[in-house]
């Protein structure tokens, strides 16, 4: 082991990396960000920014961080005098063409550009005489928009295209201070990844068109999250602006989607926004549904089930979480259970430089956890048992008009909790608003059966509340009880008692990127998280 | 008697009041040959010697490009520096893709007028005002829009120069 580690020092600061490590990732061990450009942890290093100069001890000139590896015994200068007058060289060149359009630029805020100049660049220009380069905007493709002003070439989007995504269709053309991003001709940026190219353009010069003069960076809420677009759950950040999601971005977990994730989770975020939720519980008199009470409806919520017997049939949307899956389940135990995940099908769109990543067919982010919960994705044969069972339980599942006109039919009795109001479904005994996975914490199951976390990143609406807390107030029986969960990490440690592969673990052995789920009685993976 | 009260006998002198209104009437007398300082208000607003700092801050105004647009980007500074969060901006993109505010609303009732958003305005679009007559009829008005920002005329304020702090 002590074979493969080396010593080093980065400012004053000497710890042991293995060998192969780049000086860039050996100072982020040691605490110290150098600054770079055209580095990037998911993407090849080709040292053209030269943003990243330290001084190596020893070294007959400054070398690139982010393109050595670090020797035995070696000693790096992060903040040395000499470094430091390089990168203020460097940033005097990026902005001998780059324009002070920071108010009217979507990166302000998050610009490296602007961050480092702040830091250690130059006060003002020496450089009056002389007019900045100008070429106009660009459209690249869908959501993409290219402002080659603001381009410092550190080539990122086009490493991106080439290793990552696989389809070589940007390029740097011309040469010198005419250089610009190119596109190949007869080429649109539309390659369902394409939009990772915003998020690692280190400057304003890739723009989201979908995000464009929506919100400053610094007006954001981020919540981490997990995307809720397909199997695969990619970490996200949702990121809100006044309590309205805005946009979606990459959180980075090297053990599921790296940095990246795809243009359609990153744009699967109106449904979050939506206004027409059911703000109160519903309940069923004389031929209407009238706004009530949460006791009101708890209690004829169990007065129902315990009035009911035969079989019962829940339709759930795969974007339930695992806890409120596992106790909506739980709370229909003494009946003979059918129970379906919805999963809407869509083309599977993989990346092809990263392994096991793709927008799955799948689209349903908690199918694996609906899987080990009990439940089947045979929503077809569901729906048809649905027709006979004493009681059906449609959680926030997105039903087509002829099923929802199917169970307006039914015969046994129809619980809704739903988030948006159901058009045809007049027969429901009670509508229960509950909350989508914004508004909500909890948990989903990726395919890899890996179980993340996600946080809640808006405020619920009215009186809406997760369905696990329905289910929770529920099963504790009537009145207020100390048994009934009250946050997501105690109803999440309700379900280990029934399904063995969640005993023992809690939200905190989860962090923030999840860990491996194992079957058996251990239920827990040994390794967790370690980057790779 | 109960209580024993000492009576003074004083000189008439010192006890009459006729020589401290004489004196005091000397007074008043003596302001009516001095020159006059009231300003005949609201008829007359300012005077030679003095007229209001061109350093006040008073009711915003937002000033225009020469086609009549909002010089303001929507960049979004001033809501973000504002300490009473008195400032309302939406952007919004206009025909020929550039930035501007959609909506951009300041409550003068909120506002404490300390004039960080004029400091802070890289376009120098948003301006604290020299100006001081306020009264509306109705609370509403006191949210100055777009249209009313550009539609003050009064001049705006210099604010404080740390380089020349005495203004001269």
């Amino acid at each position: 082991m002590a074979d493969d580690l080396v010593n080093v020092t980065i400012d004053g600061m000497t710890l042991a990396v293995p060998k192969g490590t780049t000086i860039i990732e050996a100072a982020k061990q040691a605490g110290v960000l150098v600054p770079h450009y055209c580095y990037h942890p998911s993407l090849p290093s080709p040292a053209v920014c030269r943003m990243c100069l330290v001084e190596v001890e020893k070294a007959p000139k400054l070398m690139p961080a982010c393109a050595t590896a670090v020797a035995e015994g070696q000693v790096v200068h992060v903040s040395s005098e000499i470094a430091k007058k390089a990168r203020e060289g460097v940033l005097e060149f990026l902005l001998i063409n780059h324009p002070l359009d920071c108010p009217i630029c979507d990166q302000s805020g998050e610009c490296e550009l602007q961050d480092y100049v702040f830091q250690e660049g130059r006060a003002g220009t020496r450089y009056k005489e002389y007019a900045k380069r100008y070429n106009p905007v660009e459209d690249f493709g869908q959501d993409i928009l290219y402002v080659p002003n603001r381009c410092i070439l550190c080539t990122r989007c086009v490493r991106f295209m080439d290793d990552v995504a696989h389809t070589p269709i940007l390029n740097v053309s011309e040469r010198g201070d005419r250089a610009y991003i190119g596109i190949s001709e007869e080429q649109r940026l539309d390659h369902p990844w394409a939009g990772n190219v915003v998020d690692l353009c280190p400057v304003g010069s890739l723009l989201s068109k979908d995000f464009l003069h929506k919100a400053r960076a610094w007006d954001l809420d981020k919540t981490p999250s997990v995307c809720p677009g397909c199997t695969q759950g990619c970490n996200i950040s949702i990121d809100t602006r006044d309590d309205v999601v805005v946009r979606i971005r990459p959180r980075p977990n090297l053990e599921v989607n790296r940095h990246f994730i795809c243009d359609y989770g990153r744009l699967n975020y109106r449904w979050m926004n939506r206004g027409d939720r059911i703000e109160a519980p519903l309940i069923r008199e004389n031929g209407r549904h009238v706004a009530t009470d949460w006791d009101t409806a708890l209690a004829r919520l169990e007065q129902v089930l315990r009035g009911a017997s035969g079989s019962a049939v829940i339709l759930a949307s795969g974007r339930a979480s695992v806890e409120s899956l596992g106790l909506v389940r739980r709370l229909v135990d003494g009946f003979t259970v059918t129970a379906a995940v919805q999963v809407p099908l869509g083309e599977e769109a993989p990346l092809a430089g990263i392994p096991n990543l793709a927008l799955r067919r799948e689209r349903a982010p908690n199918l694996a956890g609906a899987e080990l919960l009990g439940y089947t994705r045979h929503w077809e044969a569901a729906t048809r048992e649905a027709m006979a069972a004493a009681v059906v339980m449609v959680l926030d599942a997105d039903l087509a008009p002829a099923d929802a006109a199917a169970l307006a039919a039914a015969p046994g009795l129809v619980v809704v909790l739903g988030s948006v109001v159901p058009e045809s479904l007049e027969n429901a005994a009670l509508v229960l608003p509950v909350t989508t996975m914004a508004e909500e914490n909890g948990t989903y199951v990726n395919r890899d059966r890996r179980l993340q976390r996600y946080q809640q990143a808006k405020s619920q609406p009215g009186m809406a509340r997760p369905a696990w807390w329905i289910a929770g107030e529920v099963l504790a029986g009537p009145g207020p009880s100390a048994d009934a969960p009250s946050t997501a990490a105690e109803a999440f440690e309700l379900l280990g008692e029934r399904w063995p592969v969640f005993a023992g673990l809690t939200y905190a052995d989860l962090g923030f990127t999840g860990r491996a789920l194992v079957a058996g009685p251990a239920g827990v993976a040994a390794g967790e998280g370690a980057a790779r | 008697m109960a209580i024993g009260v000492k009576v003074l006998k004083r000189p008439e002198r010192q006890v009459s009041y006729v020589r401290a209104t004489l004196k005091g009437m000397a007074l008043t007398f003596k302001h009516m040959f001095e020159p006059k300082v009231t300003l005949q208000y609201p008829e007359q607003k300012s005077s030679a010697d003095w007229s209001i700092s061109q350093r006040w801050r008073g009711t915003h105004r937002m000033l225009t490009d020469e086609q009549g647009r909002s010089k303001c980007v929507a960049c979004g500074l001033c809501p973000q520096i504002c300490p009473s969060n008195c400032i309302k901006l939406v952007p919004g993109e206009d025909e020929e893709g550039n930035r501007y505010p959609l909506i951009y609303e300041i409550d003068e009732f909120r506002c404490i007028f300390c004039g960080y958003c004029q400091e802070v305005c890289p376009e120098e679009a948003i301006h604290m005002g020299v100006h001081f007559e306020n009264s509306e009829y109705t609370r509403g008005r006191f949210v100055y829009d777009l249209e009313r920002l550009h539609a003050q005329t009064h001049p705006v304020s210099t604010l404080w120069d740390p380089s020349d702090p005495r203004g001269q």
